[in-house]
């Protein structure tokens, strides 16, 4: 029984969903209307960038990797849909298709570099971070440019009362569940704990961790694609202010960096979390500076909170 | 004899300019229990990683029932029947039982996924038929205890029906055998191969009827263990004859204090041992490997925590949390570790930091070191292991190894611990530097300090040691005294057939 309580404790996404609802408590009491369809649309469109970005860098770091790259995944994606829009629906698909196969391909450079050249995970990603923040600077120099007008309103928008944000995170989330009934899901678990075990178990570890960077930079494409949706305008450094968050979203839901322990769901949850506290704090009239300081305290809060949860339920099931 | 199920020829394998094995034979038939024996080092892990595909040969021919062997990796391996249960445990904490029975190829349900249901229900069924229904497949193997991770690992290993199944030290961590011995019962007799390795020789004359054995990374010798003693085995293994002479050894002044009092010490690993320590005395720890020496030693400078038991130093009952605290109580303790690159050097630093590391807060003068007192009191603590000054500005990491170990004793010398705990002082070092080193200790012995010393070679205790303890199984199996601190002795009781002092004791107290 007890077992099972630290259990469920110990579910990062718990966490983060707890440190959501307290945050949203306090967001409803604040500021009136928090409780509206509008509203609540606005906190998915706003969250969803940050929310698909942490997705794609806890797969990376469940299998104890860095991928630094995300913000120039980011950067990039973004100033193709500003600079290259294609109209309409199809065109849209099309767009999603060929950023998504972009964002792949820039994790498989990173996998590649990582798992089969074995170079260190931060400097390896860091250097196709600076790469492809540097390519989006040659596509487009400066901000500007036009999102396509379908992909712009369509992706902000609501169908059948659900914003299409929160369905695009809802969609992650299944592909992640669904993937971790694979063997290629279980892998990242594995690798991530004991790459030696790992490796007696039959697990190929280099093939492992090429494909966790490839589908994370697959992930990293739909949040440049969904916040160009949100800018609808194009902007070659807007992935870099993501970095620091993505790795607090990661640790507020649950995800160890030591790799892993975790799941994409806190991930997710976690950079809500982080999005509307930036909300709480301006409709309870905190100056915008301290922002900084309240994300940080509660990181560190969730961080201490998931280590003694881990620690409690492992010393119970060593001494049971 | 039919043909073999297995045939390694002239096996040779190199790890960049160590030679790990060379000219392997090893022949095991269908239906067989082989044993493979050797000491630390001999190759026995080498040869097992290659049996299971984790690392190639160099040279040398495989036949796995007549068939060419050469799996690219251990799913090979598997595939063509041969697998391992580690002794390392390859087993991952964050999965659940079944997960990890069926990795890397989990087990689907209808529509391809594997879920845990789909492998939960299969998991059942391998354990039930391998005889570890008390494990539930639906826990995280981190939640197993040691010894149901070990059973886990061998019914992993099993489940794969192999043809010829390695058992890397598989009783290390089972309280009991018969559990094993039972399980391979049924298989061997329908004619599976079992290679098994272990320094438990009792157990392997139980269940094996040949072994062969290995000697640095050669196979000496395949022989009927039935017709060889523990001892023929011994000399196979180490390469010479126990040897017969009492050598010189200094012995402790009567009725010296107590230094350090061991009583009822207890872990994972350690089984009540108990023991003492007086002034001046050099006592020696043998065992062959794994049978908890590590863990006392760690255990007694705080590295390792004990469950229950109790030491004392000088008299005071005491819990130490680090060496730190341990060099700084009482009399003080300090550890002389055996992985000298890992754990005692600091490579990067010079030979003479590396000697006064420990002391460093006795130079302090106004928070500065106090270079002319380092420099002399190391130059006084050098010379008593003869470690030549010229050294001391050079990195120790281009120091030779015997130089190095100088310097760490140099060091442990300074730090003036009263108790000096030496765990294989002379592995990798050469003949000359042995002799140094010995001198070193009984001088340090003679000046009142005290020295405990486990080594991998036993005619080293011999040489300095009046007093010997053996450990088997985490526990202090037999203490041996003057005349019977002999090498017969020690190997009759570190392989588990003691007649010291513990038996003795037991008839005393039945006579009382």
């Amino acid at each position: 029984m007890k077992q099972k309580v630290l259990a469920w404790l110990g579910n990062g996404a718990l966490v983060a969903g707890l440190i959501y609802c307290v945050l949203f408590a306090v967001y409803a009491g604040s500021e009136k209307g928090a409780v509206s369809l509008f509203s609540i649309a606005t906190l998915f469109n706003n969250a969803a960038p940050l929310a698909l970005a942490a997705a794609g860098e806890t797969i990376v770091v469940l299998t104890k990797n860095f991928d630094l790259s995300v913000g120039g995944v980011i950067s990039l994606t973004n100033v193709i849909l500003a600079v290259y829009p294609i109209p309409g629906p199809y065109g849209a698909a099309i767009t999603i298709l060929v950023v998504c196969l972009l964002g792949a391909l820039v994790g498989a450079v990173n996998g590649a570099l990582v798992a089969y050249g074995r170079l260190q995970s931060i400097g390896a990603t860091l250097g196709t971070m600076i790469v492809c923040q540097g390519l989006a600077l040659v596509i487009l120099g400066a901000p500007g440019g036009n999102v396509s007008d379908f992909i712009a309103n369509f992706f902000t928008d609501q169908i059948f009362g659900f914003p299409v944000a929160a369905l695009v995170l809802l969609l992650v989330a299944f592909v992640w569940i669904i993937l971790k009934t694979t063997d290629l899901g279980v892998a990242i678990y594995a690798i991530g704990q004991d790459e030696a075990a790992a490796r007696l178990s039959g697990i190929s570890v280099s093939r492992t961790r090429f494909l966790a960077y490839c589908l994370a930079g697959c992930v990293y494409a739909l949040a440049g694609f969904m916040l160009s949706a949100q800018t609808a305008t194009g902007n070659p450094t807007a992935g870099s202010s993501f970095s620091l968050l993505v790795f607090a979203s990661v640790v507020i839901g649950g995800t160890s960096l030591l790799g892993g322990r975790g799941g994409l769901i806190g991930s997710m949850i976690g950079a809500a979390a982080l999005t509307l506290l930036q909300k709480v704090l301006f409709s309870t009239g905190v100056e915008s500076f301290y922002i900084g300081v309240f994300q940080g305290v509660i990181m560190i809060a969730a961080l201490a909170f998931s280590e003694t949860v881990f620690r409690v339920s492992r010393l119970g099931a060593s001494s049971s | 004899m039919p043909s073999p199920l297995l045939s390694a020829q002239a096996i040779r394998k190199t790890y960049g300019a160590t030679v790990a094995l060379d000219e392997v034979n090893l022949l095991v038939q269908a239906g067989e229990i082989h044993a493979l024996l050797g000491e630390n080092g001999a190759g026995k892990s080498t040869l097992v990683k290659i049996l299971s595909g984790v690392v190639g040969l160099d040279r040398g021919s495989l036949f796995l029932n007549g068939q060419q062997y050469s799996p690219k990796n251990i799913t090979e391996a598997r595939e063509q029947g041969i697998s391992t249960a580690f002794q390392e445990l390859s087993l991952l904490p964050n999965l659940t039982v079944a997960q990890n029975l069926f990795l890397p190829t989990l087990k689907k349900n209808r529509v391809g996924l594997a879920t845990h249901r789909a492998n939960e229900a299969r998991a059942l069924e391998v354990l039930e038929r391998f005889r570890l229904s008390s494990i539930r497949p639906d826990v995280p193997v981190g939640n197993l205890s040691l010894a149901e991770k070990q059973r886990l690992e061998i019914v992993r290993a099993l489940s794969h029906d192999p043809r010829l199944l390695v058992l890397d030290e598989p009783t290390a961590a089972l309280p009991d055998p018969s559990w094993l011995f039972e399980l391979l019962f049924e298989p061997v007799k329908k004619g599976l191969a079992v290679l098994y390795i272990s320094h438990r020789l009792h157990e392997i004359r139980a269940i094996c009827k040949r072994g062969t054995i290995l000697r640095n990374g050669r196979s000496v010798d395949t022989v009927d263990l039935s017709g060889v003693s523990n001892a023929d085995i011994f000399q196979m293994m180490v390469g010479r004859a126990i040897s017969q002479h009492q050598a010189r050894r200094m012995q402790a002044p009567k009725d010296s204090p107590v230094v350090c009092s061991v009583d009822g010490l207890t872990s994972s690993r350690l089984k009540g041992v108990s023991f003492s320590i007086h002034k001046g005395e050099v006592v020696g720890v043998a065992g062959l490997e794994g049978q908890g020496q590590r863990h006392l030693f760690r255990t007694l400078v705080g590295l390792e925590r004990a469950v229950s038991g109790t030491i004392k130093l000088d008299g005071q009952p005491v819990t130490f949390h680090s060496p730190r605290e341990a060099l700084r109580a009482g009399a003080g303790m300090v550890l002389v570790p055996e992985e000298r690159k890992v754990d005692g050097l600091f490579a990067g630093l010079s030979t003479l930091s590396n000697v006064t590391v420990s002391s460093v807060e006795s130079l302090q003068r106004w928070g500065w070191i106090d270079a002319k007192r380092e420099k002399a009191l190391a130059l006084r603590y050098s010379s008593s292991v003869e470690l030549n000054p010229e050294y001391f500005p050079f990195s120790v990491r281009n120091l030779s190894g015997g130089n190095q170990q100088k310097a760490i004793l140099a060091r442990a010398f300074m730090a003036k611990a009263g108790l000096l705990l030496l765990f294989d002082p002379t592995r990798g070092v050469d003949v000359g530097t042995k002799e140094v080193i010995y001198e070193a200790v009984e001088r340090f012995a003679a000046e009142g300090g005290s020295v405990l010393m486990y080594s991998s070679e036993l005619p080293e205790i011999l040489r300095l040691c009046d007093r010997c303890l053996v450990l088997y199984g985490g526990r202090v199996c037999s203490e041996l005294f003057g005349e019977d601190v002999t090498e017969e002795m020690m190997v009759a009781a570190m392989t588990g057939h003691g007649h010291g002092v513990n038996i003795n004791t037991s008839e005393v107290k039945t006579s009382e």
